[in-house]
């Protein structure tokens, strides 16, 4: 129980065969962006791509069953080929619809093939985000920590 | 939905969770693992409370919490759509970079002619 209520993140590893910077260019060039954004029965028709700290992002996924579904955020951290921080928001009507997530993705080569680590989080408001950013690990730490001493007293 | 992830992106009421999934506990006992007042708990539990997370007894004096499952359900189902569309996502992009390989053998085998 207490590890599900630590784990109201997203977390996903994945390993590409291809070098980070190929990666890294999937995510900031908008033409690459739009050939892979959205799950199989989506197809990514917009993406604007302002690619520098603080500069915005805009893109828009369409489906037959689904409609057209409009997402932005802005990037916060750019490190080429290592790292890349934005903001992640939906601007629908749907059941996410005003929550701003934090993505994190982490791009580490090994002989030519890239393990991505992508993790999402939920974040409070516009006031208070700024404070989280790299006050949030260390919480989160400190929160897994707990959740496990509980786990482990729980099942004990 | 939204004001239930946004109580939980908090990490002190994260905390307080985990801790009410070992079972019920007063504001007393919360409280005592943080380096925070007892307003503070107080206001924590409040907003836990509004967003269905947790309810808190009727003895006036102890008030003891207990975690809402329900609550949480809303969660899940949150996290499993976000799981399925980048994994989703993740799969074309890997059939995209398969495709990029293939065109780039393509050229070159086109610049050794």
């Amino acid at each position: 129980m207490s590890a599900r209520i630590a784990d109201d993140e997203l977390l996903i590893t994945r390993t590409f065969d291809a070098p980070a910077s190929l990666l890294f260019a999937l995510w900031s060039n908008p033409e690459h962006f739009k050939r892979w954004m959205g799950p199989g029965d989506f197809s990514c028709t917009e993406a604007e791509i302002n690619f520098r700290v603080g500069g915005t992002y805009r893109a828009m996924i369409r489906s037959a069953e689904h409609g057209d579904n409009w997402f932005g955020g802005i990037y916060r951290e750019i490190l080429a080929n290592k790292r890349l921080v934005f903001t992640f928001a939906w601007n629908n009507d749907g059941p996410s619809a005003g929550v701003e997530t934090l993505v994190t993705i982490t791009f580490q080569e090994h002989n030519g093939k890239t393990t991505q680590t992508f993790h999402q989080s939920p974040f409070l408001s516009v006031e208070r985000r700024d404070s989280h950013v790299g006050g949030w690990s260390s919480a989160f730490d400190k929160l897994a920590a707990y959740a496990a001493q509980i786990t482990k007293e729980f099942t004990a | 939905m939204s004001f239930t992830l946004s109580a939980l992106a908090d990490p002190t009421r994260r905390a307080i969770l985990a801790r009410l999934a070992a079972g019920d506990a007063t504001v007393n006992e919360l409280a005592e693992p943080f380096d925070i007042s007892l307003p503070a708990v107080s206001r924590h539990l409040k907003v836990l409370e509004s967003a269905g997370l947790i309810s808190r007894g009727r003895d006036a004096q102890w008030r003891p919490c207990k975690l809402n499952t329900e609550g949480l359900k809303s969660v899940d189902d949150w996290l499993a759509r976000y799981r399925r569309f980048w994994t989703g996502s993740f799969d074309r992009m890997d059939s995209y970079i398969a495709e990029l390989k293939e065109q780039e053998k393509r050229d070159e085998r086109k610049n050794r002619r």
